[in-house]
Protein backbone atom coordinates (compact mmCIF):
# COMPACT_ATOMS: atom_id res chain seq x y z
CA UNK A 1 0.00 0.00 0.00
CA UNK A 2 1.03 3.38 -1.00
CA UNK A 3 0.83 6.13 1.65
CA UNK A 4 1.33 10.07 1.20
CA UNK A 5 0.03 13.24 1.96
CA UNK A 6 -1.99 15.99 -0.37
CA UNK A 7 -1.50 19.20 -0.05
CA UNK A 8 -3.36 22.00 -1.97
CA UNK A 9 -2.35 25.39 -2.96
CA UNK A 10 -3.93 28.26 -5.49
CA UNK A 11 -2.37 31.68 -4.58
CA UNK A 12 -4.45 34.86 -4.00
CA UNK A 13 -3.69 38.50 -4.48
CA UNK A 14 -3.35 38.61 -0.22
CA UNK A 15 -1.66 35.38 0.84
CA UNK A 16 0.98 33.33 -0.80
CA UNK A 17 -0.55 29.75 -0.10
CA UNK A 18 2.23 28.20 -2.68
CA UNK A 19 5.07 29.15 0.64
CA UNK A 20 2.93 28.05 3.11
CA UNK A 21 2.07 24.78 1.53
CA UNK A 22 6.02 24.01 1.07
CA UNK A 23 6.36 24.66 4.32
CA UNK A 24 3.46 22.47 5.91
CA UNK A 25 5.16 19.50 2.92
CA UNK A 26 8.35 20.03 4.11
CA UNK A 27 7.11 19.16 7.68
CA UNK A 28 4.70 16.56 6.96
CA UNK A 29 7.43 14.71 4.92
CA UNK A 30 10.11 15.07 7.47
CA UNK A 31 8.19 14.06 10.63
CA UNK A 32 5.92 11.62 9.17
CA UNK A 33 8.43 10.35 6.70
CA UNK A 34 6.03 9.66 3.65
CA UNK A 35 6.04 11.61 0.22
CA UNK A 36 3.81 14.47 -0.14
CA UNK A 37 2.28 15.55 -3.62
CA UNK A 38 0.87 19.12 -4.34
CA UNK A 39 -2.13 20.17 -6.23
CA UNK A 40 -1.98 23.69 -8.04
CA UNK A 41 -2.46 25.54 -10.85
CA UNK A 42 -0.61 27.04 -13.55
CA UNK A 43 -0.22 30.71 -11.89
CA UNK A 44 0.58 29.31 -8.86
CA UNK A 45 3.27 27.43 -10.16
CA UNK A 46 4.34 30.59 -12.14
CA UNK A 47 4.94 32.56 -8.67
CA UNK A 48 6.33 29.63 -7.27
CA UNK A 49 9.41 29.89 -10.01
CA UNK A 50 8.97 34.22 -9.91
CA UNK A 51 9.44 33.87 -5.87
CA UNK A 52 12.43 31.42 -6.41
CA UNK A 53 10.52 28.10 -4.19
CA UNK A 54 10.10 26.34 -7.39
CA UNK A 55 13.42 24.62 -6.75
CA UNK A 56 12.99 23.99 -3.36
CA UNK A 57 9.12 22.68 -4.43
CA UNK A 58 10.05 19.92 -6.73
CA UNK A 59 12.46 18.61 -4.36
CA UNK A 60 9.54 18.41 -1.29
CA UNK A 61 7.22 17.44 -3.34
CA UNK A 62 7.21 14.03 -5.38
CA UNK A 63 4.66 15.53 -7.30
CA UNK A 64 3.47 18.86 -8.81
CA UNK A 65 -0.29 18.42 -9.99
CA UNK A 66 -1.48 20.47 -12.16
CA UNK A 67 -5.30 21.52 -12.06
CA UNK A 68 -7.23 24.29 -13.09
CA UNK A 69 -7.30 27.13 -10.83
CA UNK A 70 -10.76 26.99 -9.21
CA UNK A 71 -13.89 29.83 -10.13
CA UNK A 72 -15.09 31.03 -6.95
CA UNK A 73 -16.01 34.65 -5.33
CA UNK A 74 -15.31 33.21 -1.78
CA UNK A 75 -14.35 35.87 0.21
CA UNK A 76 -13.64 35.84 3.96
CA UNK A 77 -12.35 38.12 6.83
CA UNK A 78 -8.49 37.12 8.12
CA UNK A 79 -7.52 38.95 10.92
CA UNK A 80 -3.58 38.95 11.07
CA UNK A 81 -3.54 40.12 15.27
CA UNK A 82 -5.99 43.34 15.67
CA UNK A 83 -5.85 43.65 12.06
CA UNK A 84 -8.74 42.29 9.55
CA UNK A 85 -9.09 42.20 5.92
CA UNK A 86 -11.27 40.55 2.98
CA UNK A 87 -8.96 37.61 1.59
CA UNK A 88 -10.47 35.26 -1.67
CA UNK A 89 -10.02 32.01 -0.99
CA UNK A 90 -9.30 29.61 -3.38
CA UNK A 91 -10.15 26.53 -1.86
CA UNK A 92 -13.26 24.80 -3.62
CA UNK A 93 -11.71 21.85 -5.30
CA UNK A 94 -10.47 19.82 -2.14
CA UNK A 95 -13.50 17.01 -3.05
CA UNK A 96 -11.25 16.30 -6.22
CA UNK A 97 -8.36 14.35 -3.45
CA UNK A 98 -10.11 11.56 -4.28
CA UNK A 99 -9.29 11.37 -7.72
CA UNK A 100 -6.28 12.94 -7.68
CA UNK A 101 -4.51 11.58 -4.96
CA UNK A 102 -1.45 9.32 -6.19
CA UNK A 103 -1.60 7.08 -3.26
CA UNK A 104 -3.60 4.69 -2.09
CA UNK A 105 -3.77 6.31 1.73
CA UNK A 106 -3.60 9.71 1.59
CA UNK A 107 -3.34 12.29 4.56
CA UNK A 108 -5.20 15.50 2.93
CA UNK A 109 -3.78 18.76 5.46
CA UNK A 110 -4.61 22.54 4.82
CA UNK A 111 -1.79 24.41 3.94
CA UNK A 112 -1.73 26.34 7.29
CA UNK A 113 -1.44 22.75 9.32
CA UNK A 114 1.99 22.05 10.56
CA UNK A 115 3.34 18.80 11.69
CA UNK A 116 5.81 18.15 14.14
CA UNK A 117 5.50 14.99 15.28
CA UNK A 118 4.63 11.32 14.28
CA UNK A 119 0.98 11.50 16.12
CA UNK A 120 -0.67 11.13 12.22
CA UNK A 121 1.48 7.99 11.54
CA UNK A 122 -0.53 5.59 14.32
CA UNK A 123 -3.87 6.36 11.90
CA UNK A 124 -1.78 4.85 8.21
CA UNK A 125 -3.22 1.75 9.37
CA UNK A 126 -6.68 2.25 11.28
CA UNK A 127 -9.77 0.38 9.45
CA UNK A 128 -11.75 3.36 8.84
CA UNK A 129 -11.76 4.43 4.97
CA UNK A 130 -12.67 8.18 5.76
CA UNK A 131 -11.45 10.33 8.51
CA UNK A 132 -11.52 14.13 9.67
CA UNK A 133 -10.08 15.87 12.07
CA UNK A 134 -12.63 15.59 15.11
CA UNK A 135 -12.98 19.14 16.78
CA UNK A 136 -10.89 22.16 16.91
CA UNK A 137 -8.29 22.55 20.18
CA UNK A 138 -8.15 26.19 20.42
CA UNK A 139 -4.63 26.25 21.93
CA UNK A 140 -5.91 28.65 24.79
CA UNK A 141 -8.88 27.47 26.09
CA UNK A 142 -12.75 26.63 24.90
CA UNK A 143 -13.28 30.44 25.72
CA UNK A 144 -12.38 31.68 22.51
CA UNK A 145 -15.16 29.04 20.45
CA UNK A 146 -17.97 29.92 19.35
CA UNK A 147 -21.14 27.41 18.86
CA UNK A 148 -20.14 27.89 15.27
CA UNK A 149 -16.48 26.15 15.83
CA UNK A 150 -18.10 23.00 17.38
CA UNK A 151 -21.86 22.69 15.54
CA UNK A 152 -22.17 23.70 11.69
CA UNK A 153 -24.94 26.28 12.47
CA UNK A 154 -26.99 26.75 16.07
CA UNK A 155 -29.53 24.64 15.19
CA UNK A 156 -26.79 21.79 13.08
CA UNK A 157 -25.27 18.95 13.33
CA UNK A 158 -21.30 18.67 14.67
CA UNK A 159 -18.50 20.13 12.53
CA UNK A 160 -15.38 18.11 11.58
CA UNK A 161 -12.29 20.31 10.97
CA UNK A 162 -11.21 19.35 7.22
CA UNK A 163 -8.12 20.69 8.46
CA UNK A 164 -7.00 17.17 8.53
CA UNK A 165 -8.75 14.18 6.65
CA UNK A 166 -7.16 10.65 6.04
CA UNK A 167 -8.68 8.20 3.38
CA UNK A 168 -8.04 5.39 1.28
CA UNK A 169 -8.75 4.47 -2.09
CA UNK A 170 -11.92 2.67 -1.71
CA UNK A 171 -15.45 2.42 -3.00
CA UNK A 172 -16.56 3.90 0.28
CA UNK A 173 -14.18 6.94 0.82
CA UNK A 174 -15.15 7.53 -3.10
CA UNK A 175 -19.00 7.77 -2.46
CA UNK A 176 -17.75 10.22 0.56
CA UNK A 177 -16.05 12.56 -1.56
CA UNK A 178 -18.57 11.94 -4.12
CA UNK A 179 -21.12 13.02 -1.23
CA UNK A 180 -19.17 16.27 -0.70
CA UNK A 181 -18.95 17.05 -4.59
CA UNK A 182 -22.87 17.27 -4.21
CA UNK A 183 -23.59 19.16 -0.99
CA UNK A 184 -20.50 21.47 -2.79
CA UNK A 185 -22.94 21.93 -5.75
CA UNK A 186 -26.12 22.06 -4.07
CA UNK A 187 -24.80 24.01 -1.29
CA UNK A 188 -28.11 26.37 -1.01
CA UNK A 189 -30.24 23.34 -0.83
CA UNK A 190 -28.33 21.72 2.12
CA UNK A 191 -27.52 25.10 3.84
CA UNK A 192 -31.61 25.20 3.89
CA UNK A 193 -31.85 21.59 4.99
CA UNK A 194 -29.05 22.24 7.62
CA UNK A 195 -29.57 25.56 8.89
CA UNK A 196 -25.88 26.81 7.65
CA UNK A 197 -24.93 30.63 6.60
CA UNK A 198 -24.51 29.16 2.83
CA UNK A 199 -22.90 32.88 2.15
CA UNK A 200 -19.28 31.42 1.53
CA UNK A 201 -18.45 28.02 0.76
CA UNK A 202 -16.57 26.23 3.37
CA UNK A 203 -15.33 22.61 2.88
CA UNK A 204 -15.41 21.86 6.87
CA UNK A 205 -19.14 22.52 6.35
CA UNK A 206 -19.35 20.24 3.18
CA UNK A 207 -17.26 17.71 4.89
CA UNK A 208 -19.07 17.63 7.49
CA UNK A 209 -22.46 16.86 5.97
CA UNK A 210 -21.28 14.09 3.82
CA UNK A 211 -20.07 12.10 7.01
CA UNK A 212 -23.40 12.70 8.70
CA UNK A 213 -25.24 11.67 5.65
CA UNK A 214 -23.16 8.50 5.03
CA UNK A 215 -22.84 8.06 8.58
CA UNK A 216 -26.67 7.32 8.63
CA UNK A 217 -27.62 10.43 9.82
CA UNK A 218 -25.86 9.97 13.10
CA UNK A 219 -23.31 10.90 15.78
CA UNK A 220 -20.41 8.33 15.11
CA UNK A 221 -17.30 8.03 17.30
CA UNK A 222 -15.46 6.15 14.20
CA UNK A 223 -13.82 8.22 11.30
CA UNK A 224 -12.54 10.73 13.32
CA UNK A 225 -8.66 12.60 13.80
CA UNK A 226 -7.51 13.69 16.47
CA UNK A 227 -9.00 17.45 17.61
CA UNK A 228 -6.67 20.00 15.83
CA UNK A 229 -4.87 22.01 17.83
CA UNK A 230 -5.25 25.89 16.74
CA UNK A 231 -3.52 29.14 16.71
CA UNK A 232 -6.37 31.57 15.88
CA UNK A 233 -5.96 34.06 13.52
CA UNK A 234 -6.19 36.51 15.89
CA UNK A 235 -2.90 35.17 17.58
CA UNK A 236 0.34 35.77 16.05
CA UNK A 237 3.78 33.99 15.16
CA UNK A 238 6.20 35.97 16.81
CA UNK A 239 9.15 33.94 16.48
CA UNK A 240 10.51 30.79 15.09
CA UNK A 241 13.56 29.10 16.42
CA UNK A 242 15.66 25.96 16.24
CA UNK A 243 12.37 23.71 16.76
CA UNK A 244 10.39 26.45 18.23
CA UNK A 245 7.19 28.62 17.79
CA UNK A 246 6.62 31.65 20.07
CA UNK A 247 3.08 32.91 20.07
CA UNK A 248 1.08 35.86 21.16
CA UNK A 249 -2.00 34.45 22.43
CA UNK A 250 -5.16 36.51 21.89
CA UNK A 251 -6.97 37.06 24.84
CA UNK A 252 -10.62 36.21 24.53
CA UNK A 253 -11.37 39.82 25.28
CA UNK A 254 -8.60 40.95 22.82
CA UNK A 255 -7.37 43.24 25.66
CA UNK A 256 -3.76 41.97 25.56
CA UNK A 257 -1.57 38.35 24.48
CA UNK A 258 -0.39 35.59 26.74
CA UNK A 259 2.86 34.45 25.58
CA UNK A 260 2.87 30.69 24.78
CA UNK A 261 5.87 28.42 22.93
CA UNK A 262 5.19 24.84 21.53
CA UNK A 263 7.83 22.33 20.13
CA UNK A 264 7.46 18.75 18.79
CA UNK A 265 3.28 19.67 18.05
CA UNK A 266 1.06 19.38 15.51
CA UNK A 267 -0.43 22.86 14.88
CA UNK A 268 -3.27 24.75 12.97
CA UNK A 269 -1.80 28.45 12.69
CA UNK A 270 -4.82 30.21 11.27
CA UNK A 271 -2.76 33.46 11.18
CA UNK A 272 -1.60 33.20 7.43
CA UNK A 273 0.04 36.63 7.15
CA UNK A 274 2.20 35.54 10.21
CA UNK A 275 2.75 32.49 8.68
CA UNK A 276 4.31 34.29 5.65
CA UNK A 277 6.42 36.78 7.81
CA UNK A 278 8.21 33.51 9.19
CA UNK A 279 8.37 32.02 5.95
CA UNK A 280 12.11 31.69 5.44
CA UNK A 281 13.08 30.37 9.28
CA UNK A 282 10.15 28.02 8.73
CA UNK A 283 11.35 27.32 5.38
CA UNK A 284 14.40 26.09 7.53
CA UNK A 285 12.87 23.39 9.60
CA UNK A 286 12.62 21.60 6.61
CA UNK B 1 12.71 40.57 20.15
CA UNK B 2 9.65 41.88 18.61
CA UNK B 3 8.13 45.12 20.58
CA UNK B 4 4.80 43.43 20.75
CA UNK B 5 6.42 40.34 22.28
CA UNK B 6 8.16 42.29 24.94
CA UNK B 7 4.84 44.47 25.95
CA UNK B 8 2.99 41.34 26.51
CA UNK B 9 5.98 39.54 28.16
CA UNK B 10 6.14 42.56 30.34
CA UNK B 11 2.24 42.75 30.89
CA UNK B 12 1.44 38.86 30.66
CA UNK B 13 0.05 37.09 33.71
CA UNK B 14 2.63 34.16 34.40
CA UNK B 15 -0.51 31.14 35.53
CA UNK B 16 -2.16 32.03 31.80
CA UNK B 17 1.02 31.23 29.84
CA UNK B 18 1.69 28.30 32.46
CA UNK B 19 -1.75 26.94 31.38
CA UNK B 20 -1.41 27.13 27.65
CA UNK B 21 2.54 25.15 28.12
CA UNK B 22 0.81 22.43 30.66
CA UNK B 23 -1.61 22.08 27.83
CA UNK B 24 0.74 21.93 25.09
CA UNK B 25 2.77 19.43 27.12
CA UNK B 26 0.10 17.30 28.05
CA UNK B 27 -1.52 17.39 23.72
CA UNK B 28 2.10 16.02 23.03
CA UNK B 29 2.18 13.33 25.75
CA UNK B 30 -1.44 12.31 24.67
CA UNK B 31 -0.03 11.90 20.83
CA UNK B 32 2.44 9.49 22.20
CA UNK B 33 0.48 7.06 24.22
CA UNK B 34 -2.11 6.84 21.15
CA UNK B 35 -0.67 3.36 19.34
CA UNK B 36 -2.43 2.25 16.28
CA UNK B 37 -2.71 -1.67 15.76
CA UNK B 38 -3.65 -4.29 13.60
CA UNK B 39 -6.62 -1.61 11.98
CA UNK B 40 -7.68 -0.53 15.90
CA UNK B 41 -6.83 2.63 17.81
CA UNK B 42 -5.58 2.06 21.38
CA UNK B 43 -5.03 4.87 23.85
CA UNK B 44 -2.42 3.81 26.01
CA UNK B 45 -3.65 4.51 29.73
CA UNK B 46 -3.93 2.33 33.37
CA UNK B 47 -7.36 0.60 31.84
CA UNK B 48 -5.01 -0.79 29.04
CA UNK B 49 -2.23 -1.58 30.73
CA UNK B 50 -3.77 -3.33 33.41
CA UNK B 51 -6.08 -5.14 31.66
CA UNK B 52 -3.50 -6.21 29.11
CA UNK B 53 -1.31 -6.96 32.37
CA UNK B 54 -4.10 -9.42 33.74
CA UNK B 55 -5.44 -11.22 30.95
CA UNK B 56 -1.56 -12.05 29.70
CA UNK B 57 -1.44 -14.04 32.48
CA UNK B 58 -3.99 -16.28 31.25
CA UNK B 59 -3.67 -16.03 27.71
CA UNK B 60 -1.09 -14.86 25.27
CA UNK B 61 -2.51 -15.55 21.56
CA UNK B 62 -5.35 -14.63 19.57
CA UNK B 63 -6.84 -12.43 22.49
CA UNK B 64 -9.19 -10.03 21.38
CA UNK B 65 -9.15 -6.13 22.57
CA UNK B 66 -11.58 -3.28 22.37
CA UNK B 67 -9.91 -0.26 20.98
CA UNK B 68 -10.43 3.32 21.56
CA UNK B 69 -14.25 2.86 19.52
CA UNK B 70 -14.81 -0.03 21.00
CA UNK B 71 -13.73 -1.93 17.73
CA UNK B 72 -12.68 -5.62 18.47
CA UNK B 73 -9.12 -5.85 17.51
CA UNK B 74 -7.74 -9.15 17.40
CA UNK B 75 -3.71 -9.33 18.85
CA UNK B 76 -2.13 -12.33 17.80
CA UNK B 77 1.00 -12.18 19.73
CA UNK B 78 -0.48 -10.47 23.35
CA UNK B 79 3.31 -10.48 24.66
CA UNK B 80 4.66 -8.46 21.92
CA UNK B 81 1.72 -5.81 22.21
CA UNK B 82 1.97 -5.60 26.08
CA UNK B 83 5.93 -5.19 25.47
CA UNK B 84 4.98 -2.29 23.39
CA UNK B 85 2.32 -0.53 25.24
CA UNK B 86 4.20 -0.53 28.35
CA UNK B 87 7.50 0.80 26.53
CA UNK B 88 5.61 3.63 25.00
CA UNK B 89 3.71 4.21 28.41
CA UNK B 90 7.12 4.76 30.20
CA UNK B 91 8.62 6.30 27.65
CA UNK B 92 5.72 9.31 27.46
CA UNK B 93 5.16 9.15 30.83
CA UNK B 94 9.13 9.78 31.90
CA UNK B 95 9.13 12.52 29.66
CA UNK B 96 6.19 14.21 30.88
CA UNK B 97 7.75 13.98 34.29
CA UNK B 98 10.97 15.73 33.52
CA UNK B 99 9.27 18.19 31.24
CA UNK B 100 6.30 19.14 33.83
CA UNK B 101 9.05 19.14 36.44
CA UNK B 102 10.93 21.79 34.49
CA UNK B 103 7.09 23.99 33.86
CA UNK B 104 6.95 23.81 37.30
CA UNK B 105 10.92 25.20 38.04
CA UNK B 106 9.79 28.00 35.46
CA UNK B 107 9.43 30.93 37.83
CA UNK B 108 8.79 33.83 35.03
CA UNK B 109 7.18 33.88 31.61
CA UNK B 110 10.17 34.20 29.79
CA UNK B 111 11.70 30.89 31.06
CA UNK B 112 7.97 29.11 30.44
CA UNK B 113 8.81 29.54 26.99
CA UNK B 114 12.26 28.94 26.52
Amino acid sequence: MTTGILVYAHNSRSLDYALMSLIAAGLAKKNLNVPVSLVTDPSTVEWMRESNILEKATSVFENLIIVERPITDNQRKLCDGKNESMVPFVNTNRASAYDLTPYNRTLLIDSDYFIFSNRLSEYWNIDDDVLIGQSINDIYSGDRLGYNDRYISEVGIKLYWATTVMFSKTPRAKTFFDTVNFVKENYKHYADIFRFDNRQYRNDIAFSVAKHILDGFINLDSGRLPPVLTTLDKDILASVEDNKLTFLISTPLGEKYIPASITDTDIHIMNKQSIIRHGSQLLEMI
Amino acid sequence: MDERLQAALDFSNYQQTFSIQRKTLKEKIEAKLTYGFNGGLFRIDKNLLTFVEVISAKRSNGVVLMDANDNPILIDDLEAFKDEIFSRYFEATNEYYKQYQQLKKSRSVEKLIA
